[in-house]
């Protein structure tokens, strides 16, 4: 029992579970370029003292400005799918049109920038009218358009370099972005930054970023998804051409002059600050982020490294390694990211059941339900809750995503009441005849009478220390709705799509939660978290309480939210010899209690050893993991107090294996199962005829 | 770099390597013929099925009964009823019958029907799990465990058993000589024209060639088979049937490594509600499941990670798997774990099912 004990104690001190949520979130791909920069930086603070002066730093953000524009360019062609290879020539040509404008002609500076522009539009759009409408390659043609653009530079360049180098531009804006700061910070480089979050924003938050992602993440899907495929990779090259021009600018503010060697080089540096960054040359992965972080490693290396007194050759050839080092590295970390991830992302721990003390002489075998007759045999696919409406019709829930109707009085006729999307599970009718449901995968929504859905709810409050993104829904499970009209719902887990559910047993961590809906505010809070997998909700009569159902805990609990006792939680039902799932009112005072499937001393014993758990799941097929035995469930009738009364088993265990809901209306008891194909119905011996759920709702009436 | 990040990889995330169990393919491709199967009497029980001189007989609990063809339909007739659970049932040259009892010893009956007793000593006789006659004076008889009586063998199988024997009894003087040990679990005999003993080794799922003669280690005939091999039978044209008991699952293999779990099981929990390889399915709600058997939309798939399966081999007389009859995990004549040749049927013992049914031999070994 001592190594029991030691066992509880480190699942409970060691999160092993933060790992995998790290390694989920997508921002992982740019930390380790992150912590290389960092490396980067405290090497050369320490091999050059005062390297991070003032006076350097400004230096340093003005090459940033210039340098981390490119950057993006090249990214923002890369996320397409494809790379430029021209940059650097297109800079030097947009370079001289800067400076002949300038310089040369005197032109004012607004027709200056223009010129700039223009020349860099040009470029891109040749670029990208050969890449994205003619189809060419990328690579061979920016190659190619490298040439043409270096020739015409090394054409034009002679006759005009006495102009340029002869007189200066009297222009205070130009100087002011050459050498001018705000507060300290170099113009040019507000420029740059401003440029650069007006670009993320783009790229991550609107349409066309989206698009160009698509495009360069899945070709054929994007045509496919109806996204003009040409256009895109044409305008990422425009754009690419345009944010080259926005840098040549910035860099003729600076120097006032341009040599032979301008831009020589500089494809190659930008490609490995954009590599090193972490955009990828496959296409689709990539951020602006990225390409700064890049490109400031390479600036701090390369201006480092020219400190220390090495030569250029030596530079470049450092350069060239990290090229290739990064570009390894980038390629085998997109291709074992996922198996890591899958390797690490299931962490179980420790979950101690207590012994199954809930009156274990009343759950022996019987065939109560054996006589179970089938409504929507074979037509129904995986009802997980049922619930009937005032006229006796039914409504269950499918796995195709509808919500089916069977007519009374004898549920033969159906019809598709709903056609929601995702799996609807709990079911509830609200006073006014709606019915809310809770959609796996999607949120609550509601039906009205004539089959009208609308969303209720599909994101709660985000917490502040939860790793993952836990505003959205992920599984809503079960609902009820108190007498004021508010919408009490549990989330089963936050950690698993509804695919994934018994990932979540394997767990067996409060990964669940309580929430609550407020129609009135429209507000949507968290009320309790840390329940493990939270799945059925009653109301209890008082208007004040609910019931809810703690699966792998094997428990039911009371929670309080109103009246004196509000904020309290108490256990209502421990011990049950098996897993609880939805919750219902039933007559005389009752609830039903569905038991999805029984314990089992193995997984019980399992539940206790969290290594084994994790190996499980990580060396064994999921087909071959130790389950729950929910081959086997039963209906439960308890007391408002809590009592057992009363087990029902279908002694054969074929009609309803695993049992998820149970609804009684007038003397019939009416039975769902997640994985079933039809929903039952029997009689309930003694049962008031006329009782129905709305007739005893909580104190709504 | 890269095989230092892997190792380095291996030591946070631990080992990795996924737990395999050989797939049910090519002669092992699954079918519905033992399913399928006519199954003549209900016989709770039933174990071992066998023929001698001409009459075929099989064993449940302490019974030995006679199969007979009466007025259109078979039935078992009651021989004889001993002291203690019948251990196996082989057929020996002249029409005698050799009946193994356990924590008894050999029981022999003449083609006259007269009786006669030879002893085996425990623990010998305790685990006696298959016996083949050697000649007129010897029989070779298979102990699954010297450590686990038979009612046992779940937990022989959990502590990775290895104390089975292979033992030569000579019916005239009494004497037993071990002839090959440390085996995990041996489960059927059979003697081959050439003096040769095949032995199936459950819990190495594999098939030995013994030679009695000589002191040589056994040598392996069939390897890594998809379930646990039980008893054997010689198929008239050559070649022999195996009757495989119970299916190999990643689980129950993933358990046997898993030690800290297995010895906490094996500890605390009753045999009938332990995870690992079995006769027969129960539905009893205590029952360890695995995910892939959960039902689904009302039926549990064939290809589901059961518990137990029938299936019995058919092999060449090479010792080459040719063929196989099924029950999958949706059917129920389970736990096969022996067979037998009689007039042109094979008649199979599903002791998962209690049931002894029959398939055309001809049919089942040319399917």
């Amino acid at each position: 029992m001592t190594s029991d004990a030691f066992i509880r104690l480190r699942y409970r001190l060691v999160p092993d579970r933060i790992v995998g949520e790290i390694l989920s979130k997508s921002w992982i791909d740019s930390a380790i370029p992150a912590l290389a920069l960092v490396l980067v930086v405290v090497s050369m603070q320490i091999a050059i003292p005062g390297y991070f002066s003032a006076g350097s730093l400004s230096d340093l953000s003005r090459q940033v400005a210039e340098f981390g524009l490119v950057a993006i360019a090249m990214t923002i062609v890369m996320l397409s799918g494809g790379i430029d290879l021209s940059v650097g020539s297109m800079f030097a040509l947009c370079v001289l049109a800067a400076l002949t404008s300038m310089n040369v002609l005197g032109l004012p500076i607004g027709v200056a920038a223009a010129a700039t522009a223009a020349t860099g539009l040009a470029c891109g759009a040749l670029n990208g009218a050969l890449v994205g409408y003619l189809r060419l390659r990328a690579f061979i043609t920016t190659l190619v358009t490298l040439v043409i653009f270096r020739a015409l530079y090394d054409i034009v360049f002679p006759r005009l370099a006495s102009g340029i180098v002869g007189s200066s531009p009297q222009s205070p804006l130009w100087d002011t972005i050459g050498f001018g700061d705000v507060v300290g910070v170099p113009v040019s480089f507000v420029i740059f930054a401003v440029l650069a979050i007006v670009i993320h924003i783009g790229l991550s938050r609107l349409k066309p970023g989206w698009r160009l992602r698509a495009v360069g993440g899945a070709r054929r899907s994007a045509y496919n998804a109806g996204i003009n495929v040409k256009l895109t990779v044409f305008f990422a090259y425009v754009a690419s051409g345009l944010l080259v021009a926005t840098a040549a600018f910035l860099f003729s503010a600076r120097l006032g002059s341009t040599g032979a060697d301008t831009g020589i080089g500089l494809e190659i540096a930008i490609l490995t600050a954009v590599l090193l960054g972490g955009v990828t040359l496959g296409g689709g992965r990539g951020s602006v982020g990225n390409a700064i972080i890049g490109s400031l490693f390479v600036l701090i290396l390369t201006s480092g490294l020219i400190r220390l007194g090495l030569p250029g050759s030596l530079n470049q050839l450092i350069l060239g390694v990290i090229l290739v080092a990064a570009t390894l590295f980038n390629a085998k970390w997109i291709k074992n990211r996922g198996k890591v991830l899958a390797k690490v992302y299931v962490s179980p721990t420790y979950l101690g059941l207590p012994e199954r003390t809930a009156a274990p002489e009343r759950f022996a075998m019987n065939d109560r339900l054996g006589a179970a007759e089938p409504i929507g045999l074979g037509e129904v696919e995986g009802p997980e809750d049922v619930v009937l409406d005032g006229q006796d019709n039914l409504y269950t829930g499918t796995r195709h995503g509808t919500i089916v109707k069977f007519f009374a009085p004898d549920y033969r006729r159906s019809e598709v009441f709903a056609r929601i999307g995702g799996h609807p599970l709990g079911l509830v009718f609200a006073p006014d005849g709606d019915l809310y449901t809770c959609v796996g995968g999607m949120g609550v929504y509601k039906v009205s009478p004539n089959g009208e859905v609308a969303r209720v709810t599909d994101e709660t409050n985000r917490s502040w220390f939860s790793i993952i993104d836990d505003s959205r829904l992920r599984l809503p499970d079960d609902l009820d709705i108190a007498p004021d009209g508010r919408i009490f719902f549990s989330e089963a887990t936050i950690r698993y799509e509804m695919s994934e559910w018994a990932v979540d047993g394997l767990e067996g961590r409060g990964n669940g939660r309580l929430i609550c809906h407020d129609p009135k505010t429209g507000r949507t809070r968290t009320v309790l978290r840390g329940l493990k997998f939270p799945n059925g909700i009653a109301m209890c009569r008082d208007g004040q309480s609910l019931l809810f159902a703690e699966t792998w805990a094997c428990r039911i609990n009371r929670y309080w939210f109103d009246g004196p006792k509000a904020g309290v939680r108490e256990v209502f039902i421990d011990g049950l010899p098996g897993y609880p799932d939805n919750l219902n009112r039933g007559s005389d005072g009752t609830f039903w209690i569905a038991l999805l499937g029984m314990r089992t001393k193995t997984f019980d014993l399992a539940m206790r050893k969290p290594g084994f758990r994790r190996r499980v799941a990580k060396r064994l097929a999921p087909d071959e993991w130790l389950f729950p035995n929910i081959n086997r469930g039963c209906v439960v009738r308890v007391s408002e107090q809590g009592e057992i009364l009363d087990v029902l088993w279908d002694r054969r265990g074929e009609k309803h294996a695993s049992i998820t809901s149970t609804c009684e209306h007038k003397g019939w008891l009416y039975l769902g199962g997640v994985s079933n194909n039809r929903v039952g119905r029997v009689r309930i011996d003694g049962a008031d005829p006329t009782w129905t759920t709305a007739h005893d709702d909580g104190g709504r009436r | 770099m890269f095989a230092m990040l892997r190792a380095a990889g291996r030591a946070l995330i631990g080992r990795d390597t996924f737990v395999s169990v050989p797939p049910m393919d090519g002669p092992f491709k699954p079918n519905a013929l033992l399913e399928q199967a006519e199954r003549l009497f209900i016989l709770p029980d039933v174990d071992s099925v066998v023929t001698a001189g001409g009459a075929a007989y099989c064993s449940a609990g302490r019974c030995l009964h006679r199969i007979e063809h009466r007025g259109g339909a078979f039935v078992a007739v009651e021989a004889r009823r001993f002291g203690s659970r019948v251990a196996f049932l082989a057929g020996a040259p002249n029409g005698r019958l050799i009946v193994g009892v356990e924590s008894e010893g050999l029981h022999v009956r003449t083609a006259d029907s007269a009786w006669s007793f030879v002893p085996v000593p425990t623990p010998l006789s305790s685990c006696m799990t298959a016996g083949a006659a050697l000649d007129d004076e010897r029989v070779l008889v298979c102990v699954g465990s010297t450590r686990n009586r038979a009612v046992d063998w779940k937990r022989d199988l959990m502590e990775n058993g290895a104390s089975g024997a292979v033992v030569v009894v000579e019916l005239g003087k009494g004497a037993v000589r071990t002839i090959a040990a440390d085996l995990a679990f041996p489960y059927g005999a059979l003697v081959q024209r050439n003096g040769t003993v095949l032995v199936s080794e459950s819990w190495r799922h594999r098939i030995l060639r013994l030679r009695i003669s000589t002191d040589r280690a056994p040598e392996t005939l069939l390897d890594d088979l998809p379930a646990y091999p039980a008893r054997m039978a010689a198929a008239s044209d050559g070649g022999f049937w195996l009757a495989l008991f119970a299916p190999r699952r990643q689980l129950f293999e993933f358990l046997l490594v898993e030690h800290d779990f297995r010895r906490d099981m094996i500890a605390t929990i009753d045999e009938d509600d332990w995870i690992g390889p079995d006769y027969r399915s129960s539905d009893a709600p205590d029952q360890p499941l695995q995910q892939g058997s959960v039902r689904q939309m009302g039926i549990v798939k064939p290809w589901a990670p059961s518990r137990s399966y029938g299936l019995v081999a058919r092999c060449d007389a090479d010792g080459a798997p040719i063929g196989s009859l099924h029950s999958r995990a949706d059917g129920s004549l389970h736990g096969v774990a022996s067979i037998a040749e009689w007039n042109q049927d094979l008649l199979i013992a599903s002791r998962g099912a209690g049931v002894v049914a029959r398939v055309a031999s001809f049919e089942a070994a040319h399917d």
